[in-house]
């Protein structure tokens, strides 16, 4: 999903950067004050980050004949919310950008917006909108995830289709064209990698069950009967 | 018993029918490079703008890896220092239960 070095016009960079950079700033208070609250959550912040760090660098092959990456912010979104997975991906995104010359300081906006910002917040959306119904714990975990991949994938489509239309039929046709590209590689990957993703959900559930209910994630309740069931 | 080792099996499944379908692409599909789609876009933002994908120069001058061993090379590191956390924090926390099984255990 990165969006290569040069390939954004500078306006564009500029806004995109305009966008991060606030949601940076309110991820990093907030993870200051999740982390005075309970030194605990910092482990599971290293699970969760760790994913993220695992997954990116994993360029799978899909049916269109190209190769792309899982996101892993899912996870983190579930469990600290989208700013602090903001973060997360930044750092993540800034290691590539300077070594791996994937992406790069300029673009680093639209990057950190697509996989740092809109996914995790997609994720996170369905997630808060399942929590409270009956629904698996495990299925809400599989479709946050696997849908915040997606739309990180959505938003780069998005970001490039804005900053070249097509000269016939404008953004739409610009927008169809980049989702052929990045969306439709992306579904795949992103079905296996929510699975794999409620599978470590399962293992959190089973290992450290208090600090999911200490920050809230799932309640007291729900996580017992997770427990129980598996 | 099934039951509690449903996520297991779905994964693995899951896994199975990801390379299954690698294969039958890999196989059947004339032309499929499987270069990466991030290129792939970029070779679209060249056909759209009509201007060679070599006309884009970095915005802010960058460090590229000299060669994709190189990149492999850093693109493993990125991805062992996520196993080092998510390997590191299992064992502590597993470490942590059996601590609390075993002091629950002699109360």
């Amino acid at each position: 999903m990165h969006i290569m070095e040069g390939f954004l016009p500078w306006q564009w960079c500029l806004v995109w950067w305009l966008i991060a950079i606030p949601c940076l700033v309110f991820g990093i208070w907030q993870l200051k004050k999740i982390l005075a609250a309970d030194r605990e959550a910092l482990p599971l912040l290293g699970v969760t980050g760790g994913f993220i760090f695992i997954l990116s660098s994993l360029k799978l092959p899909s049916v269109t004949g190209s190769c792309s990456h899982p996101t892993g912010t899912g996870l983190a979104a579930i469990c600290f919310g989208p700013w602090v997975t903001s973060v997360v991906c930044a750092i993540v995104l800034l290691f590539q950008s300077l070594f791996l010359a994937h992406g790069g300081l300029s673009v680093l906006g639209a990057n950190i917006v697509s996989m740092g910002i809109v996914g995790p917040v997609v994720g996170y959306a369905i997630y808060r909108l399942l929590k409270d119904t009956p629904v698996n714990i495990y299925l809400t975990v599989f479709l946050a995830t696997a849908l915040a991949d997606m739309f990180t994938y959505v938003t780069t489509s998005l970001e490039l289709a804005l900053a070249y239309p097509a000269e016939v039929g404008g953004f739409g046709t610009s927008f169809v064209m980049f989702m052929a590209i990045f969306a439709i590689t992306q579904v795949p990957l992103a079905i296996v990698e929510g699975i794999v993703l409620a599978l470590v959900f399962k293992y959190i559930v089973a290992l450290k069950p208090d600090i999911l209910i200490r920050l809230n994630v799932f309640s007291e309740k729900q996580i017992n009967a997770a427990r129980g069931e598996a | 018993m099934a039951k509690s080792y449903l996520l297991e099996i779905l994964a693995v499944v899951a896994i199975l029918a990801f390379c299954g379908i690698f294969l039958y692409t890999s196989s059947t599909m004339a032309g499929a490079e499987f270069s990466g789609s991030d290129n792939v876009g970029s070779n679209l933002i060249a056909e759209l703008t009509g201007k060679p994908v070599d006309s884009f120069s970095p915005l802010i001058p960058q460090w590229e890896p000299p060669s994709g061993e190189i990149e492999s090379c850093l693109f493993a590191l990125q991805a062992a220092i996520g196993g080092i956390f998510v390997g590191g924090v299992f064992g502590y926390w597993l470490g942590q239960k059996k601590k609390d099984l075993s002091e629950t255990n002699i109360q």
